[in-house]
């Protein structure tokens, strides 16, 4: 062994490829994806007599030049919804519902949300660039604290 | 023909610890670098024994798509 780094990601996304880890970060956390909507706020009904924190996404923007309107996407699990949207200057935001909750409940749900989403964007990222260099998986596991460790193979001359 | 591994841990939080083995010397940076330029910014970086060890030389190809 030579070497071990540690590094903070750093996601600069379209809409699809940002929305797609969402969506895998949902799945990944028992959430069933809603529906994917452009330009509407969050259905109202969702948040009669419920609770409601936002959160914004550290670390997250938009690639330029694909700004301009709002895109959100929305799960839902048991009695909390989730909508993670991206307004038209490009910052990401997760707004958590839920009757029953307190605020710190609703907050966690989202920053595990937010960190999950992160996680799954930087998933499809690796397997996507290391297939391009040649590198192969040879093994993913999902660990007890839901990190994901890869075992990658590299043949070099 | 050398075979590296390499063990990549994404935390929870999207947090990536990776352990690059199977080099002599720094040819462990030039891998690094392409993760770093991937991913983000490296926070840590420690060098284990290899490290030190004389330098071989080593360049990442991109694969050819048919």
């Amino acid at each position: 062994m030579s070497a071990v780094a540690i590094i903070a990601p750093i996601v600069v996304s379209s809409w699809p490829a940002i929305s797609a880890a969402v969506a895998s970060a949902a799945v990944s956390m028992g959430f069933s994806v809603a529906r994917e909507v452009a330009n509407q706020g969050l259905n109202q009904d969702l948040r009669a007599g419920s609770n409601t924190v936002t959160l914004d996404v550290p670390n997250c923007s938009a690639v330029t030049g694909t700004l301009g309107r709002d895109q959100r996407i929305q799960m839902a699990r048991d009695a909390v919804t989730v909508e993670f949207s991206r307004d038209a200057r490009g910052r990401d935001s997760v707004c958590v519902t839920g009757e029953g909750f307190t605020d710190v409940q609703l907050r966690a749900i989202g920053d595990e949300i937010a960190g999950r989403t992160v996680q799954h964007y930087v998933l499809a990222k690796l397997k996507s660039e290391m297939a391009g260099k040649g590198m192969d998986l040879v093994e993913e596991t999902v660990e007890q604290n839901q990190s994901i460790r890869l075992r990658v193979r590299h043949w070099q001359n | 023909m050398k075979a590296r591994e390499y063990e990549i841990t994404i935390g929870p939080t999207g947090e990536v610890e990776i352990h690059v083995e199977g080099f002599q010397g720094k040819g462990c940076v030039e891998v690094l670098r392409f993760f770093e330029q991937m991913i983000g910014k490296t926070q840590e970086l420690r060098h284990t024994s290899g490290y030190y060890e004389p330098d071989e030389d080593v360049t990442l190809h991109n694969k050819q798509q048919h």
